[in-house]
């Protein structure tokens, strides 16, 4: 019974971390941005499909296959922030969901229209199991919270001490303020969203081995799975983000357990809502923002 | 000050004429009813069945074009509540076998009281976590009818839901055909509009309209804010019932994909395409968003991807939806008269 509880715990950290790398870069985009990307599990999904592509068709292995996958999607992330995101600085919010949902449904049909809209098996990955401290767990998900960690870290000391971190935090306080003193928003739009997509890559493709499947549609998933996490995080905020997916991870993994796995969806939305009755701001802002 | 900006989205009420030229709008709406009314005479039964599809989304289109164009508030609901209201009146017809106008009845009175204690937490929130607190709704609905098996049957859904059955007295008739069918769809969205239009012309509309402007200065005046969202809310949701009892008793199933963000996104593409804050807009929107995309009959994915260039292209070139173009027509007429 204990042990049950503890694994299953443990298996909500891990996919507490993958929701985590996907929501820490939705959050910051919405940050600097001021927009919800409804596209963001979908460059999840151009991750996997990306690494996917280079395993099946040219045989790498699949640390390169990493890094195709997030190179790829960085990629078609250039090409939509310079099209697409950096024109929505400081437009109206309907502005924001309109044109994401937009993208979401471009990259997600144009996947499925060239692959097929067909479950497709990824063979990569470690998944030898080890036993730590008498539990027995995948290589890939210990390398998933390592990987979860260092993108935390990273993530907290880029935004606290690089340049380029600290222009995005100033972005997110006040645009205007910011291009007096002469810092380039559309830039640090554009490279806030780059980042972005490129770690919602990094999930999908650390993330592919655990699930096996790959296939078209997965990204509307992961979104309406971040969406909950960045609102309960409180939008814009780092360290809530991290907080707010492992809980979220947690609960969802106790609930598939001993609630039932078809509720498992929908633990991050009904989560949510109790916490917005009891928090309308989100669980660690002082004041509500947006 | 920065609230000014605003105006360059949301379309004003609707747009004036000058005064002085001919109205063309009044003999051209005409012209529009007529040709409404003798459309089956004319067309097959498939465009006939998109434009049906299309009045049966102009509902709640109608009632989210309440809530955004003229109360502020953007939504992504209107799917829950066109489920809750496609689920009601199907339960009823399937269980109780009642007539089409009590289920249709039905499903707009349940909706809009189900919308009560849901708009009570949510409209106390800002304005992301209201949108996010609007689509959990959907989700939320959605696992609903998949997992209360006894009551919606799961993922197989409601079948054989009657087609539309009047009883008066002694003397009931079905109506069952496409033509058939068109007439009551609309005959109810033209009631729909009207109710929107008198809605939006009374002194209420006018508050509603405060509220989008400048809702700290609305309060100010002495507009009670939080009751307005709140009945505009509860309105929005009977006519998204409205739709979906229609909608049930069209197609005659109702599965849990009722409850599907993406006619969320519909709804919302309907409003905002067509011109958020107008009437001729949104009914403009519905036929060329869900009748056009209906009666396109090309590869799913092909249509969704021209969808997405679409919506980006509507962000970028008419970000205040098609209304101003239509405003703009009318007063060329006018000066070339």
């Amino acid at each position: 019974m204990f042990y049950t509880i503890i694994e299953q715990v443990v298996n909500g950290i891990v996919s507490g971390s993958v929701y985590a790398i996907v929501a820490v870069g939705m959050t910051m985009i919405f940050g600097v941005l001021r927009a919800i990307n409804f596209a963001h599990g979908e460059y999840y999904m151009l991750g996997t499909f990306g690494a996917w592509f280079a395993i099946e068709y040219f045989d790498l292995p699949y640390p390169v296959a990493i890094v195709i996958g997030v190179v790829a999607t960085a990629v078609i992330a250039v090409v939509v922030g310079n099209f697409v995101m950096q024109r929505i600085v400081g437009a109206p919010a309907e502005a924001g969901v309109l044109a994401t949902l937009g993208v979401a449904l471009i990259l997600q049909n144009t996947v499925i229209l060239v692959f097929g809209g067909s479950y497709k098996f990824f063979s990569g990955g470690y998944i030898e199991p080890v036993t730590l401290f008498g539990f027995t767990l995948a290589e890939q998900r210990i390398l998933i919270i390592i990987v979860g960690l260092i993108v935390f870290v990273g993530l907290e000391l880029m935004v606290t001490y690089s340049r380029m971190g600290k222009a995005m935090r100033a972005v997110s306080q006040n645009i205007e303020c910011c291009a007096v003193v002469g810092i380039d928003v559309r830039n640090i739009a554009l490279w806030t969203f780059i980042l972005g997509a490129g770690l919602a890559a990094l999930s999908g493709v650390l993330t592919a081995p655990v699930n096996v499947s790959v296939y078209g549609g997965m990204g509307e998933l992961i979104t309406f799975k971040t969406l909950p996490i960045i609102i309960m995080g409180g939008l814009g905020n780092v360290r809530g983000t991290f907080v707010a997916a492992m809980i979220l991870g947690i609960a969802e993994s106790l609930v598939a357990t001993y609630v039932g796995l078809q509720f498992r969806d929908t633990v991050g939305f009904a989560t949510l809502m109790l916490v917005l009755m009891w928090r309308p701001h989100g669980l660690f802002s002082a004041q509500a923002r947006f | 000050m920065t609230e000014i900006v605003r105006d360059q989205t949301m379309a004003p009420a609707e747009l004036p004429v000058a005064e002085t030229g001919r109205d063309f709008r009044v003999p051209f709406g005409l012209v529009l009813v007529a040709l409404a009314c003798v459309a089956p005479l004319f067309l097959g039964n498939y465009p006939l069945h998109a434009i049906i599809i299309a009045l049966i989304f102009l509902l709640p289109a109608h009632g989210l074009n309440l809530l955004l164009g003229y109360t502020g508030l953007l939504s992504l609901a209107q799917a829950a509540f066109f489920g809750i209201g496609a689920y009601t009146s199907a339960l009823l017809a399937v269980h109780f076998g009642t007539p089409f106008y009590l289920n249709f009845l039905a499903a707009g009175v349940v909706t809009g009281a189900v919308a009560l204690p849901l708009g009570i937490p949510a409209l106390r929130l800002r304005a992301t976590s209201f949108v996010m607190c609007t689509l959990g709704f959907v989700i939320i609905g959605q696992a609903i009818a998949k997992n209360w098996i006894s009551l919606t049957r799961g993922d197989m859904g409601l079948a054989a839901i009657p087609k539309p059955y009047f009883a008066l007295g002694p003397a009931s008739f079905t109506v069952s055909g496409t033509v058939g069918f068109y007439y009551l769809v609309l005959a109810i969205a033209a009631l729909a509009t009207l109710a929107v239009y008198l809605i939006v012309r009374s002194p209420a509309g006018r508050n509603m309209i405060a509220i989008r402007e400048n809702e700290t200065l609305a309060e100010s005046v002495g507009i009670p804010t939080w009751y307005y969202k709140l009945v505009v809310f509860m309105i929005s949701a009977a006519f998204a019932g409205f739709g979906g009892s229609l909608y049930a008793h069209y197609l005659t199933v109702v599965s849990p994909l009722t409850f599907q963000m993406y006619y969320s996104t519909t709804m919302l593409i309907i409003v905002l395409g067509g011109g958020a804050g107008t009437i001729s807009g949104v009914i403009f929107g519905s036929l060329l968003f869900v009748g056009l995309t209906e009666a396109l009959r090309v590869a799913p994915e092909l249509r969704m991807i021209a969808y997405g260039f679409f919506l980006l292209g509507l962000v970028f070139w008419f970000p205040s939806g098609f209304a101003p173009l239509i405003g703009r027509f009318w007063s060329f007429l006018e000066k070339r008269k």
